[in-house]
Protein backbone atom coordinates (compact mmCIF):
# COMPACT_ATOMS: atom_id res chain seq x y z
CA UNK A 1 0.00 0.00 0.00
CA UNK A 2 1.35 3.63 -1.26
CA UNK A 3 0.59 6.66 0.19
CA UNK A 4 0.39 8.90 -2.63
CA UNK A 5 -1.31 12.41 -2.25
CA UNK A 6 -4.32 13.29 -3.03
CA UNK A 7 -6.32 14.61 -6.60
CA UNK A 8 -3.67 13.66 -9.16
CA UNK A 9 -5.31 15.22 -12.07
CA UNK A 10 -1.60 15.51 -13.49
CA UNK A 11 -1.56 12.28 -15.61
CA UNK A 12 -3.68 13.43 -18.56
CA UNK A 13 -4.57 16.78 -19.77
CA UNK A 14 -8.21 17.78 -18.88
CA UNK A 15 -9.73 17.19 -22.60
CA UNK A 16 -8.16 14.21 -23.67
CA UNK A 17 -11.08 12.46 -23.42
CA UNK A 18 -9.66 10.43 -20.70
CA UNK A 19 -11.31 9.63 -17.51
CA UNK A 20 -9.92 11.89 -14.71
CA UNK A 21 -9.39 9.90 -11.87
CA UNK A 22 -9.04 11.73 -8.35
CA UNK A 23 -7.18 8.98 -6.71
CA UNK A 24 -7.00 9.51 -2.82
CA UNK A 25 -4.23 8.21 -0.39
CA UNK A 26 -4.49 5.12 1.50
CA UNK A 27 -3.69 7.26 4.12
CA UNK A 28 -7.10 9.56 3.78
CA UNK A 29 -9.31 6.29 3.60
CA UNK A 30 -7.73 4.86 6.64
CA UNK A 31 -8.56 8.09 8.70
CA UNK A 32 -12.31 7.72 7.42
CA UNK A 33 -12.06 4.63 8.01
CA UNK A 34 -10.77 5.27 12.16
CA UNK A 35 -13.16 7.89 12.01
CA UNK A 36 -16.22 5.59 11.17
CA UNK A 37 -15.23 3.06 13.90
CA UNK A 38 -15.28 5.95 16.48
CA UNK A 39 -18.77 7.27 15.80
CA UNK A 40 -19.59 3.55 15.97
CA UNK A 41 -18.00 3.31 19.34
CA UNK A 42 -19.63 6.73 20.12
CA UNK A 43 -23.07 5.67 19.07
CA UNK A 44 -22.67 2.64 21.46
CA UNK A 45 -21.29 4.90 24.07
CA UNK A 46 -24.41 7.09 23.81
CA UNK A 47 -27.16 3.87 24.02
CA UNK A 48 -25.44 2.65 27.19
CA UNK A 49 -26.22 6.24 28.63
CA UNK A 50 -29.50 7.01 29.35
CA UNK A 51 -29.78 10.47 27.77
CA UNK A 52 -33.58 10.07 27.67
CA UNK A 53 -35.44 11.76 24.71
CA UNK A 54 -32.50 12.80 23.00
CA UNK A 55 -31.29 9.27 22.46
CA UNK A 56 -33.04 8.94 19.02
CA UNK A 57 -31.49 12.35 18.57
CA UNK A 58 -28.10 11.29 19.14
CA UNK A 59 -28.71 8.07 17.31
CA UNK A 60 -29.61 10.08 14.09
CA UNK A 61 -27.18 12.74 14.51
CA UNK A 62 -24.09 10.41 14.70
CA UNK A 63 -25.68 8.67 12.01
CA UNK A 64 -25.74 10.90 9.28
CA UNK A 65 -22.12 12.61 10.18
CA UNK A 66 -20.85 8.70 9.57
CA UNK A 67 -23.05 8.29 6.22
CA UNK A 68 -21.67 11.96 5.28
CA UNK A 69 -18.62 10.96 5.68
CA UNK A 70 -19.23 7.71 3.79
CA UNK A 71 -20.62 9.11 0.40
CA UNK A 72 -18.03 12.81 0.82
CA UNK A 73 -14.85 10.27 1.00
CA UNK A 74 -15.41 6.69 0.25
CA UNK A 75 -18.06 7.34 -2.75
CA UNK A 76 -15.87 10.60 -3.86
CA UNK A 77 -18.83 13.15 -3.99
CA UNK A 78 -15.84 15.33 -3.33
CA UNK A 79 -14.75 15.06 -6.41
CA UNK A 80 -17.84 14.53 -8.30
CA UNK A 81 -19.82 16.33 -10.52
CA UNK A 82 -22.60 19.26 -9.16
CA UNK A 83 -25.18 17.36 -11.10
CA UNK A 84 -24.42 13.77 -9.11
CA UNK A 85 -24.71 16.11 -5.83
CA UNK A 86 -27.53 17.30 -7.04
CA UNK A 87 -28.96 13.46 -7.17
CA UNK A 88 -27.85 12.80 -4.15
CA UNK A 89 -29.01 15.27 -2.49
CA UNK A 90 -32.16 15.85 -4.21
CA UNK A 91 -32.95 12.06 -2.87
CA UNK A 92 -31.69 12.90 0.50
CA UNK A 93 -34.42 16.12 0.80
CA UNK A 94 -37.18 14.27 -0.72
CA UNK A 95 -36.94 11.43 1.86
CA UNK A 96 -36.57 14.17 4.26
CA UNK A 97 -40.32 15.70 2.90
CA UNK A 98 -41.76 12.31 2.86
CA UNK A 99 -40.84 11.68 6.59
CA UNK A 100 -41.93 14.89 7.91
CA UNK A 101 -45.42 15.32 6.13
CA UNK A 102 -46.37 11.64 7.02
CA UNK A 103 -45.38 11.89 10.34
CA UNK A 104 -46.55 15.32 11.10
CA UNK A 105 -49.83 13.51 9.96
CA UNK A 106 -49.27 10.17 11.75
CA UNK A 107 -48.15 11.75 14.95
CA UNK A 108 -51.06 14.45 15.45
CA UNK A 109 -53.57 12.98 13.88
CA UNK A 110 -56.70 14.60 15.75
CA UNK A 111 -54.92 16.29 17.86
CA UNK A 112 -54.55 19.73 16.41
CA UNK A 113 -57.76 20.42 15.81
CA UNK A 114 -58.22 20.11 19.61
CA UNK A 115 -61.06 23.28 19.67
CA UNK A 116 -63.19 21.53 18.11
CA UNK A 117 -62.85 18.27 20.01
CA UNK A 118 -61.02 15.96 17.19
CA UNK A 119 -59.31 13.80 19.00
CA UNK A 120 -62.03 12.65 20.94
CA UNK A 121 -64.40 9.95 19.71
CA UNK A 122 -68.32 11.52 19.91
CA UNK A 123 -69.62 8.01 20.25
CA UNK A 124 -67.77 7.03 23.28
CA UNK A 125 -66.48 10.41 24.70
CA UNK A 126 -62.90 8.52 25.09
CA UNK A 127 -59.97 9.40 22.80
CA UNK A 128 -60.38 8.45 19.43
CA UNK A 129 -58.37 5.20 17.78
CA UNK A 130 -55.43 6.08 15.80
CA UNK A 131 -54.56 9.20 17.72
CA UNK A 132 -51.15 8.74 19.27
CA UNK A 133 -52.30 10.11 22.38
CA UNK A 134 -55.25 7.69 22.81
CA UNK A 135 -52.31 4.62 22.20
CA UNK A 136 -50.83 5.94 25.11
CA UNK A 137 -54.40 6.44 26.87
CA UNK A 138 -54.96 2.81 26.45
CA UNK A 139 -51.55 1.59 28.11
CA UNK A 140 -49.57 1.74 24.75
CA UNK A 141 -51.76 -1.31 24.00
CA UNK A 142 -49.67 -3.68 26.41
CA UNK A 143 -50.93 -7.09 27.57
CA UNK A 144 -50.01 -8.71 30.90
CA UNK A 145 -46.30 -10.15 31.34
CA UNK A 146 -46.45 -13.57 31.29
CA UNK A 147 -46.24 -15.42 34.45
CA UNK A 148 -43.30 -18.18 33.68
CA UNK A 149 -43.65 -21.46 36.17
CA UNK A 150 -40.95 -21.25 38.50
CA UNK A 151 -37.51 -22.52 37.61
CA UNK A 152 -37.86 -22.91 34.17
CA UNK A 153 -40.19 -21.68 31.30
CA UNK A 154 -42.24 -24.61 29.26
CA UNK A 155 -44.00 -23.71 25.70
CA UNK A 156 -46.79 -21.88 26.80
CA UNK A 157 -47.95 -19.28 24.41
CA UNK A 158 -47.81 -15.51 24.52
CA UNK A 159 -50.62 -14.02 25.62
CA UNK A 160 -52.24 -11.63 23.57
CA UNK B 1 -9.01 13.03 -30.38
CA UNK B 2 -12.41 10.83 -30.43
CA UNK B 3 -11.31 9.03 -33.47
CA UNK B 4 -8.35 8.04 -31.41
CA UNK B 5 -9.90 6.68 -28.37
CA UNK B 6 -12.41 4.49 -30.94
CA UNK B 7 -9.50 3.09 -32.55
CA UNK B 8 -7.54 2.07 -29.54
CA UNK B 9 -10.41 1.15 -27.51
CA UNK B 10 -11.30 -2.12 -25.95
CA UNK B 11 -13.61 -0.70 -23.08
CA UNK B 12 -14.90 2.55 -24.98
CA UNK B 13 -18.61 1.60 -26.35
CA UNK B 14 -19.46 2.77 -29.77
CA UNK B 15 -22.32 5.28 -29.18
CA UNK B 16 -20.09 7.01 -26.77
CA UNK B 17 -17.60 9.61 -27.84
CA UNK B 18 -14.70 9.63 -25.26
CA UNK B 19 -13.70 7.67 -22.43
CA UNK B 20 -14.96 10.01 -20.03
CA UNK B 21 -17.99 10.84 -21.79
CA UNK B 22 -18.79 7.12 -21.19
CA UNK B 23 -17.39 7.48 -17.30
CA UNK B 24 -19.65 10.39 -16.72
CA UNK B 25 -22.42 8.75 -18.14
CA UNK B 26 -22.04 5.30 -16.15
CA UNK B 27 -21.22 7.54 -12.92
CA UNK B 28 -25.01 9.61 -13.61
CA UNK B 29 -26.94 6.41 -13.67
CA UNK B 30 -25.27 4.73 -10.72
CA UNK B 31 -26.01 7.81 -8.97
CA UNK B 32 -29.83 7.71 -9.95
CA UNK B 33 -30.33 4.11 -8.89
CA UNK B 34 -28.69 4.97 -5.78
CA UNK B 35 -31.28 7.63 -5.34
CA UNK B 36 -33.89 5.57 -6.07
CA UNK B 37 -32.72 3.12 -3.48
CA UNK B 38 -32.32 5.72 -0.77
CA UNK B 39 -36.18 6.74 -1.92
CA UNK B 40 -37.27 2.71 -1.68
CA UNK B 41 -35.81 2.57 1.43
CA UNK B 42 -37.28 5.71 3.11
CA UNK B 43 -40.81 4.14 2.78
CA UNK B 44 -39.49 1.68 5.19
CA UNK B 45 -38.32 4.26 7.44
CA UNK B 46 -41.07 6.51 7.60
CA UNK B 47 -43.32 3.56 8.45
CA UNK B 48 -40.29 2.82 11.37
CA UNK B 49 -41.21 6.39 12.05
CA UNK B 50 -44.85 5.94 12.47
CA UNK B 51 -45.03 2.68 14.20
CA UNK B 52 -42.10 3.58 16.81
CA UNK B 53 -44.08 6.91 17.59
CA UNK B 54 -47.40 5.12 18.09
CA UNK B 55 -46.09 2.27 19.93
CA UNK B 56 -43.18 3.74 21.75
CA UNK B 57 -42.87 0.82 24.48
CA UNK B 58 -43.14 -2.32 22.03
CA UNK B 59 -39.55 -0.39 20.15
CA UNK B 60 -37.75 -0.19 23.65
CA UNK B 61 -38.76 -3.94 24.52
CA UNK B 62 -38.05 -4.69 20.91
CA UNK B 63 -34.72 -3.29 20.79
CA UNK B 64 -34.01 -5.27 23.63
CA UNK B 65 -34.86 -8.07 22.17
CA UNK B 66 -31.86 -7.49 19.77
CA UNK B 67 -28.39 -8.97 20.45
CA UNK B 68 -26.27 -5.49 20.56
CA UNK B 69 -23.30 -6.46 20.42
CA UNK B 70 -24.07 -8.80 17.14
CA UNK B 71 -25.02 -5.28 15.63
CA UNK B 72 -21.96 -3.58 16.72
CA UNK B 73 -19.89 -6.53 15.42
CA UNK B 74 -21.54 -6.25 12.03
CA UNK B 75 -21.83 -2.43 11.63
CA UNK B 76 -17.60 -2.63 12.36
CA UNK B 77 -17.70 -5.21 9.50
CA UNK B 78 -19.30 -3.31 7.30
CA UNK B 79 -17.83 -0.12 7.75
CA UNK B 80 -14.28 -2.51 7.13
CA UNK B 81 -15.76 -3.77 3.94
CA UNK B 82 -16.34 -0.70 2.50
CA UNK B 83 -12.82 0.53 2.99
CA UNK B 84 -11.44 -2.86 1.08
CA UNK B 85 -13.96 -1.67 -1.25
CA UNK B 86 -12.77 1.80 -1.77
CA UNK B 87 -9.38 0.33 -1.43
CA UNK B 88 -10.47 -2.17 -4.46
CA UNK B 89 -11.13 0.63 -6.29
CA UNK B 90 -7.92 2.75 -5.56
CA UNK B 91 -6.06 -0.24 -6.38
CA UNK B 92 -7.96 -0.92 -10.09
CA UNK B 93 -7.13 3.17 -10.56
CA UNK B 94 -3.31 2.65 -9.83
CA UNK B 95 -3.33 -0.72 -12.19
CA UNK B 96 -2.24 -2.83 -9.41
CA UNK B 97 -4.52 -5.92 -10.70
CA UNK B 98 -3.48 -8.50 -7.92
CA UNK B 99 -4.35 -6.19 -5.07
CA UNK B 100 -7.58 -5.20 -7.03
CA UNK B 101 -8.52 -9.00 -6.91
CA UNK B 102 -7.27 -9.55 -3.20
CA UNK B 103 -9.13 -6.56 -1.92
CA UNK B 104 -12.31 -7.59 -3.67
CA UNK B 105 -12.03 -11.09 -2.05
CA UNK B 106 -11.71 -9.09 0.94
CA UNK B 107 -14.67 -7.53 0.80
CA UNK B 108 -16.83 -10.47 0.01
CA UNK B 109 -15.67 -12.36 2.73
CA UNK B 110 -16.33 -9.15 5.28
CA UNK B 111 -20.05 -9.63 3.62
CA UNK B 112 -19.88 -13.03 4.48
CA UNK B 113 -18.51 -12.38 7.79
CA UNK B 114 -21.90 -10.12 7.90
CA UNK B 115 -24.39 -12.85 6.57
CA UNK B 116 -23.02 -14.96 9.09
CA UNK B 117 -23.73 -13.19 11.99
CA UNK B 118 -26.96 -12.06 10.54
CA UNK B 119 -27.83 -15.97 10.26
CA UNK B 120 -27.09 -16.96 13.81
CA UNK B 121 -29.63 -13.34 14.89
CA UNK B 122 -32.69 -14.67 12.70
CA UNK B 123 -32.19 -18.50 13.73
CA UNK B 124 -32.30 -17.51 17.57
CA UNK B 125 -35.73 -15.25 16.84
CA UNK B 126 -37.45 -18.15 14.57
CA UNK B 127 -36.47 -21.02 17.63
CA UNK B 128 -37.83 -18.73 19.98
CA UNK B 129 -41.04 -17.76 18.21
CA UNK B 130 -40.34 -13.91 17.36
CA UNK B 131 -41.46 -14.01 14.14
CA UNK B 132 -43.00 -10.69 12.11
CA UNK B 133 -47.27 -9.82 12.46
CA UNK B 134 -49.08 -12.72 12.87
CA UNK B 135 -46.92 -15.21 13.07
CA UNK B 136 -45.34 -13.58 16.54
CA UNK B 137 -45.67 -16.42 19.04
CA UNK B 138 -42.87 -16.50 21.48
CA UNK B 139 -42.84 -19.27 24.04
CA UNK B 140 -39.77 -20.62 26.00
CA UNK B 141 -36.77 -18.76 26.24
CA UNK B 142 -38.32 -16.23 24.44
CA UNK B 143 -41.45 -15.28 27.25
CA UNK B 144 -38.30 -14.93 29.73
CA UNK B 145 -36.37 -13.14 27.40
CA UNK B 146 -39.21 -10.50 27.38
CA UNK B 147 -40.23 -10.54 30.49
CA UNK B 148 -36.44 -9.64 31.46
CA UNK B 149 -36.82 -6.97 29.14
CA UNK B 150 -39.81 -5.49 30.19
CA UNK B 151 -38.67 -5.19 33.84
CA UNK B 152 -34.74 -3.72 32.22
CA UNK B 153 -37.09 -0.74 30.74
CA UNK B 154 -39.76 0.12 32.99
CA UNK B 155 -42.36 -1.31 30.53
CA UNK B 156 -45.51 -3.06 32.81
CA UNK B 157 -46.57 -5.68 30.32
CA UNK B 158 -46.46 -7.05 26.72
CA UNK B 159 -46.83 -4.69 23.96
CA UNK B 160 -48.75 -5.57 21.80
CA UNK B 161 -47.04 -4.61 18.90
CA UNK B 162 -43.93 -6.18 19.47
CA UNK B 163 -45.07 -8.64 16.39
CA UNK B 164 -44.84 -5.02 14.51
CA UNK B 165 -41.15 -3.96 15.69
CA UNK B 166 -40.47 -7.52 14.57
CA UNK B 167 -42.28 -7.15 10.80
CA UNK B 168 -40.40 -4.45 10.73
CA UNK B 169 -37.43 -6.07 11.87
CA UNK B 170 -37.02 -8.55 9.48
CA UNK B 171 -38.62 -6.37 6.70
CA UNK B 172 -35.76 -4.12 6.99
CA UNK B 173 -32.84 -5.83 7.66
CA UNK B 174 -34.26 -9.08 4.89
CA UNK B 175 -34.06 -6.42 2.31
CA UNK B 176 -30.65 -4.54 3.25
CA UNK B 177 -29.25 -8.77 3.32
CA UNK B 178 -30.36 -9.03 0.20
CA UNK B 179 -28.42 -6.19 -1.14
CA UNK B 180 -25.56 -7.71 0.69
CA UNK B 181 -26.09 -11.09 -0.91
CA UNK B 182 -26.38 -8.93 -4.16
CA UNK B 183 -23.16 -6.83 -3.66
CA UNK B 184 -21.25 -10.25 -2.77
CA UNK B 185 -22.41 -11.90 -6.57
CA UNK B 186 -21.65 -8.39 -8.16
CA UNK B 187 -18.02 -8.05 -6.44
CA UNK B 188 -17.72 -11.87 -7.10
CA UNK B 189 -18.42 -10.87 -11.04
CA UNK B 190 -15.56 -7.80 -10.73
CA UNK B 191 -13.35 -10.19 -9.13
CA UNK B 192 -13.21 -12.26 -12.18
CA UNK B 193 -13.18 -9.46 -14.72
CA UNK B 194 -10.20 -8.44 -12.76
CA UNK B 195 -8.82 -11.61 -13.30
CA UNK B 196 -9.16 -11.46 -16.70
CA UNK B 197 -7.39 -8.07 -17.03
CA UNK B 198 -10.33 -6.23 -17.93
CA UNK B 199 -9.46 -3.19 -15.81
CA UNK B 200 -6.77 -0.75 -15.99
CA UNK B 201 -5.46 2.49 -15.17
CA UNK B 202 -7.51 4.11 -18.21
CA UNK B 203 -10.78 1.91 -17.59
CA UNK B 204 -12.08 0.96 -13.81
CA UNK B 205 -15.62 2.08 -14.22
CA UNK B 206 -17.19 -1.37 -13.07
CA UNK B 207 -15.47 -1.74 -9.75
CA UNK B 208 -15.93 1.74 -9.02
CA UNK B 209 -20.04 1.43 -9.62
CA UNK B 210 -19.75 -1.81 -7.56
CA UNK B 211 -18.16 0.04 -4.49
CA UNK B 212 -20.91 2.99 -5.24
CA UNK B 213 -23.55 0.54 -4.99
CA UNK B 214 -21.44 -1.05 -2.25
CA UNK B 215 -21.20 2.07 -0.07
CA UNK B 216 -25.11 2.95 0.05
CA UNK B 217 -25.43 -0.36 1.13
CA UNK B 218 -23.38 0.14 3.76
CA UNK B 219 -25.20 3.37 4.39
CA UNK B 220 -28.31 1.75 5.01
CA UNK B 221 -26.68 -0.15 8.07
CA UNK B 222 -25.53 2.71 9.35
CA UNK B 223 -29.37 3.76 10.14
CA UNK B 224 -30.58 0.96 10.86
CA UNK B 225 -28.12 0.00 13.48
CA UNK B 226 -29.13 2.36 16.32
CA UNK B 227 -32.43 2.62 15.15
CA UNK B 228 -33.03 -1.42 15.77
CA UNK B 229 -30.87 -2.00 18.14
CA UNK B 230 -30.25 1.07 19.90
CA UNK B 231 -33.13 2.15 21.29
CA UNK B 232 -33.02 3.18 25.22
Amino acid sequence: MTTESTASHSHSSPDDGEVVSHIASTRRHVIVLLGLLMFTALTVGAYNINLGDWNLAAAVIISTCKSALVVWFFMELKDDVAFNRVIFLGAVIFMGLFMAYTMNDTRYRNIVDAYNGGRIDPRTGELANGTAAGIVAQGGELGPLPTLPAGEADGEPAQE
Amino acid sequence: MSTDAHGNSKFLQHHYDTPAQQFGAAKLGMWLFLAQELLFFSGLFVAYGVYRSWYPDAWVVGSHLLDYRMGTANTCVLLLSSFTAVMAVRSAQTGNQKATGNFLLATIFLAGCFMVVKYFEYHHKFEVGYLPGQHFAPHGEGLVEIVAAARETGVNGVPFHLRTFFGLYFVMTGIHGLHVLVGMFVMGWMWNRNRKGEFSKRYSTPVEMTALYWHLVDIIWIFLFPLLYLID
